[in-house]
């Protein structure tokens, strides 16, 4: 009896360690996967299972599984915090929250030790990454390309068929921007049947920054700083929309609207309805960004309608100001990738975000696998017409390839940066955005005397440098004596404007200065006062 | 004597005492079938929905989440105090309850009605298509609803285009930029997606209306609008009851989506709802507190609405309360 | 007589003809999203159109069957569909009919608990805490149970319980039938229509959710749902559309506008639930009587 028991125990035992010891063969040979969230979404992601991302574990052991929020990030990251439970990997927008709850590790140690890839990318930069004054650790490792030049500009549009017809007239300030649309619609009262409008502009949620708010700012001379403007002699944060300088930019607003150039529906329309417009090619002018007005423009490049696609000119106000659009805040490293306290293979992850810094690591993400995704020829990184070909009009050549799927958020070198090589570690060129231009474009930018729309802007060069960087990237502290007035006076701006804009011009003044006033009982002041603050903090921290 | 008396009347008492405790085991043990029927669903009741109540001491803490129970700092009715005092608070309010009850309304009384109607068809293959069509929108999305909404009302919408050729009027009008139209524009898109959907409910009990009492009624001579009027609406009145009495305890709980989606920047005095204004104060800028302390006054509200539903509608029901 | 002969005819002319006005408007938004789902999304975006597809094309289907897990999606959003069906209507009807028995001890008790279930609760996070106290995390279960009853059903059921004749379960007792007995073999029988009508709103509420596998069970590939995959390729497109932090910018080829691949998931996850109708439809004709359980 004895015996036998003895017997099936040394049996379990030899199972079992037999099972262990397959086990780790086992796991020798697969690659270690670690858990990652992030905060935006990448809609090609495919669960590191395509050609590239089989490359990078090959080349590193490690394969990523990655966990989108498919609901409300903030949502997610709440529960995350509440109960502990942190992935490897965190890409955040704002460490606040995680770095209040202990969530990541620092990771200053790690850059000395194995950080040789991530010293050289971010360089000077590193400094920037520093939490704080009070806490100098650094947590996470920034998401934008290092250094990435603006070649691509948006800002105030005017279709082609507009410039055209008034002989290519000066397009500067507000006033040759309202006179060209007056004349055309003027001449034009319906386009294809339908009636033309001149100023269309987009208000449905949170796109009301984008086409409203934010261009009041570009075309006043002030770099996008979010919701502030920071006065560089004194560095004092003030709510933007309190500067003076664009109540008579919404004045002109007010104007246009009076004037009936202004598309009454402005700030009605659903976000289908603006784009379905644009599509129809009979809105005359834009203040609005490309991404948004992208793929309209793409139903008319389709239809052949390239007269009805749009230019951007850098419009101001008046002469005293400078269009604000490539005007480089510079490094400002405020959202990336951190590590977790929960990570159990912190040097293994970490080795993996210096890996993807690496020059080799950054040509696999951006270009491709050589002789697949690209060739060399006389030293040159080329893309063959057939694969570009597919880039161009396969929509799911992303998914398929896996080229450009692992450059954000993790550790990149920005647009138009050179290698040892001497190639680009970005596919983008400047020639790149040239071949796109339609020819109707082409013959626009020639008599405006330019190669690219940039060239119409005042050069980055022509500007100071920012010393706090973007301000929309500082992390806002959560107190509430700081958020809820800022939520209050967005809530309001998003109510009054509009009222305004819409309004009698005799009543202008009278509802801007209630507008105003009303800004000030909510606690503006307050909160510009705390956000003056966190800018000449932030100054501090990246001048020691 | 005395004592005696008093000795038996103690005895009485005690042995009426456990008649009646006896008597109660008695009930207990012939109800022990019903006990172990609902007993599961006691335990479930507890654990997935009281248990989680804790949560509510959240409104009286600067909460936050990564802080274990016993670290966080206890505020009182800080929150409250806030909610109470804030304007903009008793003007969701209204909008809340305005909404509410528009869509109590029309959103309780015409699927009512249309399931009556749609039992009068006589055509079986007919009844049965209609009613399968009039839920579809149920399963259209509110975006898809409000974009749908937002052009039919626009300035070269059919609306507005019918409108100007019956000479009704004489300027298209922006109806999505007025706020006084608002209220009833959501409430027509809510009756709109839902009216179908709404009156499958009492379809179902219209149906299982015992048939013999239309047989008598016919007996009587009755046409069918008495048959409605004295057998159908009898037959439904106690889920129609019920259904009024829950409805008007959710008069608080509105939800967001249709009115976010609906609205715009100029009709947002109008447009704003107690469940969004939460979102947007509370979680939104990490003031976990103040989105429970909002909750919680939901809730008393709710509580206070049905108990006095429940009493007016008892009196309706010839003084038999139906909760 | 004649009089009330022809007043009725009127009365069904007019009420075949609302009829198809209403099944007219309400049939528009489906068709219209039918439409939009079958359109070239270019050309989409130009507006207009309404009932049937300008430029047809299935690329807008064919992008959503690109993603992968829709199968797995659809077996789990299936079974949980069917479970808590099964298992809401069974537990729903045993609580409404213990509530109904007048006499019952813990009767008040019992309704007012469920009363409160509709107007309180805890929130978001005492919810999660709870689920991973519980160990439902990344399970099967966390579909079913905490969902499993919702007091709406419950009272509705038990109103219509209230109408069935006392006079029926009395003799059923008297002829010495248990309390279950009585629950299975008189009251579910009789409440037919309200219990396909209850089983319905429980199996579209089952189907159509996607926060609980977002909150709960995105961790694990094996249990996501349709929904939480349709509401995710719903996510990306529109992602695609509006960022150029992936690479996408308009220098790479454009994905299918958020507008037709919403109009696609319509479509998508409506016809499974819409075939379940039907089935549920018989319960829904008249003719029921009392007669028939007598005997």
């Amino acid at each position: 009896m004895r015996t036998r028991r003895a017997l099936l125990l040394s049996l379990v035992w030899i199972v079992a360690l037999a099972g262990l010891g397959v086990c780790s063969i086992i796991g020798a040979q697969k690659p270690l996967e670690l858990t990652m969230f992030s905060y935006d979404i990448n809609p090609n992601y495919t669960g590191f299972e395509d050609p590239i991302g089989r490359e990078i574990t090959k080349r590193t052991g490690i394969k990523l599984s990655i966990e989108y929020p498919v609901g409300d990030p903030e949502e997610r990251i709440m529960l995350m915090i509440a109960s502990g439970e942190y992935p490897d990997l965190i890409f955040h927008k704002g460490a606040g929250k995680f770095v209040d709850a202990g969530a990541f590790i620092d990771l200053t140690s790690y850059i000395e030790q194995y950080g040789a890839n991530i010293k050289k990318l971010y360089g000077p930069y590193l400094k920037r990454m520093r939490y704080d004054l009070n806490d100098r650790s650094i947590y996470y490792l920034g998401c934008y390309g290092v250094d990435s030049q603006i070649w691509d500009v948006s800002g105030f549009e005017l279709q082609h068929a507009v410039v055209k017809e008034l002989g290519y007239p000066k397009m500067e300030t507000l006033q040759d921007f309202e006179n060209a649309i007056k004349a055309y619609m003027k001449k034009y009262p319906t386009i294809d049947g339908r009636p033309t409008i001149g100023l269309s502009l987009l208000a449905d949620d949170w796109r009301f920054l984008i086409s409203v708010t934010n261009p009041a700012v570009a075309a006043t001379g002030a770099p996008d700083d979010g919701q502030w403007y920071i006065d560089f002699e004194t560095q004092e944060a003030v709510y933007h929309i309190t500067r003076p300088e664009e109540k008579e930019y919404f004045r002109w607003l007010n104007h246009m609207n009076a004037l009936g150039l202004l598309d009454p529906e402005s700030f009605v329309q659903k976000y289908d309805q603006y784009k379905a417009k644009i599509a129809q090619g009979r809105v005359l002018a834009l203040t609005d960004q490309r991404w948004e007005y992208e793929e309209a423009e793409r139903a008319l490049r389709q239809a052949g309608k390239f007269e009805r696609t749009y230019g951007n000119y850098p419009i101001v106000l008046d002469e005293r100001f400078k269009r604000p659009d490539l005007w480089d805040p510079g490094y400002s490293a405020s959202w990336g990738v951190g590590i977790s306290v929960n990570c159990k293979h912190k040097e293994e992850a970490f080795k993996f975000l210096d890996w993807m810094a690496s020059d080799e690591a950054q040509v696999l993400v951006n270009w491709g696998l050589e002789g697949v995704n690209y060739r060399v020829e006389n030293r040159k990184r080329v893309i063959p017409p057939a694969e570009l070909e597919q880039k161009n009009n396969d929509p799911l050549y992303i998914k398929k390839s896996g080229v450009g799927l692992y450059v954000y958020p993790f550790p990149q070198r920005g647009d138009g940066l050179v290698d040892p090589t001497g190639n680009t570690y970005t596919t983008l060129t400047k020639d790149f955005i040239k071949e796109r231009y339609s020819p109707v474009e082409k013959q626009v930018l020639a008599s405006y005397g330019a190669e690219m729309w940039m060239d119409l802007y005042p050069q980055s060069s022509e500007f100071p440098l920012k010393p706090w960087g973007a301000a929309w990237q500082i992390p806002t502290p959560m107190n509430e004596d700081f958020t809820v007035p800022l939520q209050r006076c967005d809530d309001l701006c998003k109510k009054r404007i509009p009222e305004i804009v819409l309004a009698d011009p005799s009543a202008f003044d009278r509802l801007w200065d209630n507008f105003q006033k009303e800004l000030e009982n909510l606690g503006i002041h307050k909160a510009e006062a705390i956000f003056t603050q966190l800018i000449q903090e932030r100054i501090a921290l990246w001048n020691d | 004597m005395s004592r005696t008396g008093e000795e038996s009347g103690q005895l009485n008492y005690c042995f009426e005492k456990q008649q009646k405790y006896k008597r109660y085991f008695q009930r207990l043990y012939r109800q022990r079938y019903l006990f172990l029927m609902v007993l599961p669903f006691l335990v479930w009741v507890i654990v997935f929905k009281y248990i989680p109540i804790w949560g509510w001491t959240m409104a009286f803490q600067d909460y936050k989440p990564h802080f274990s129970f016993l670290e966080q700092t206890w505020v009182g009715f800080k929150y409250f105090i806030e909610l109470f005092h804030d304007r903009q608070f008793y003007l969701v309010l209204r909008n809340t309850l305005v909404m509410s009850l528009l869509s109590l309304l029309c959103g309780y009384t015409f699927p009512i009605i249309f399931a009556i109607f749609i039992n009068e068809i006589r055509h079986k293959f007919f009844q049965k298509t209609i009613q399968t069509i009039s839920y579809l929108p149920h399963f259209v999305s509110w975006v898809v609803v409000a974009g749908i909404f937002t052009k039919l009302l626009a300035i070269g919408g059919p609306i507005n285009q019918l409108l100007l050729e019956l000479g009704l009027l004489k300027e298209p009008v922006l109806f999505m930029a007025k706020g006084e139209y608002f209220w009833g524009i959501v409430t027509v898109a809510d009756l709109w997606k839902e009216l179908g959907w709404n009156s499958i409910i009492f379809l179902a009990a219209i149906v299982s209306i015992d048939e013999n009492l239309y047989e008598a009624a016919q007996m009587d001579g009755a046409n069918r609008f008495r048959q409605i009027w004295h057998v159908t609406l009898p037959g439904i009145r106690m889920v129609v009851f019920i259904m009024l009495i829950m409805s008007i305890g959710n008069l608080i709980n509105i939800g967001f989506e249709r009115q976010f989606l609906l609205q715009n920047n100029l009709v947002k005095d109008y447009s704003e709802v107690l469940d969004l204004y939460a979102l947007t104060y509370g979680i939104r800028v990490a003031r976990y507190a103040y989105g429970t302390a909002v909750g919680i006054f939901k809730s008393v509200v709710s509580i206070i609405l049905l108990l006095v539903a429940n009493t007016v509608v008892k009196r309706f029901n010839d003084g038999t309360a139906v909760l | 007589m004649r009089q009330v002969k022809k007043g009725e005819r009127l009365f069904q002319i007019s009420l075949y003809l609302f009829m198809i006005f209403m099944g007219l408007i309400t049939l528009y938004p489906f068709l219209n999203v039918l439409a939009i789902s079958l359109n070239d999304s270019l050309d989409t975006i130009k507006g207009g159109v309404h009932l049937l597809p300008r430029v047809f094309t299935w690329n807008n289907y064919r992008e959503v069957f690109t993603y992968p897990n829709l199968v797995t999606g659809f077996n789990i959003s299936f079974l949980r569909t069917a479970v808590g069906t099964g298992l809401g209507l069974l537990s729903t009807a045993m609580v409404a009919y213990v509530i109904s028995c007048r006499e019952f001890v813990a009767r008040r008790l019992v309704t007012a608990l469920f009363i409160l279930t509709m107007y309180v609760s805890g929130g978001l996070i005492p919810e999660f805490m709870l689920v991973r106290k519980l160990g439902l995390m990344n399970n099967f279960w966390v579909y079913i149970l905490p969902g499993l009853i919702s007091g709406w059903n419950v009272f509705v059921l038990r109103a219509y319980i209230d109408t069935l004749p006392v006079s029926l379960m009395e003799s059923a007792k008297l002829d010495g039938a248990s309390e279950l007995t009585i629950f299975l073999r008189i009251v579910l029988p009789l409440c037919k229509p309200i219990l396909a009508t209850i089983a319905l709103f429980i199996a579209v509420a089952q189907w159509n959710s996607w926060f609980d596998t977002y909150i709960y069970c995105s961790g694990k590939q094996a249990l996501t749902t349709l929904q939480y995959e349709m509401m995710r390729i719903l996510q990306d497109v529109t992602s695609a559309t509006t960022s150029s932090m992936y690479g996408i910018n308009e220098y790479n080829a454009p994905r299918t506008s958020p507008e037709s691949i919403q109009a696609a998931i319509t479509i998508v996850v409506t016809i499974p639930i819409l075939l379940v109708y039907p089935f549920l439809q018989k319960y829904f004709v008249k003719g029921l009587t009392l007669g028939a359980i007598k005997s």
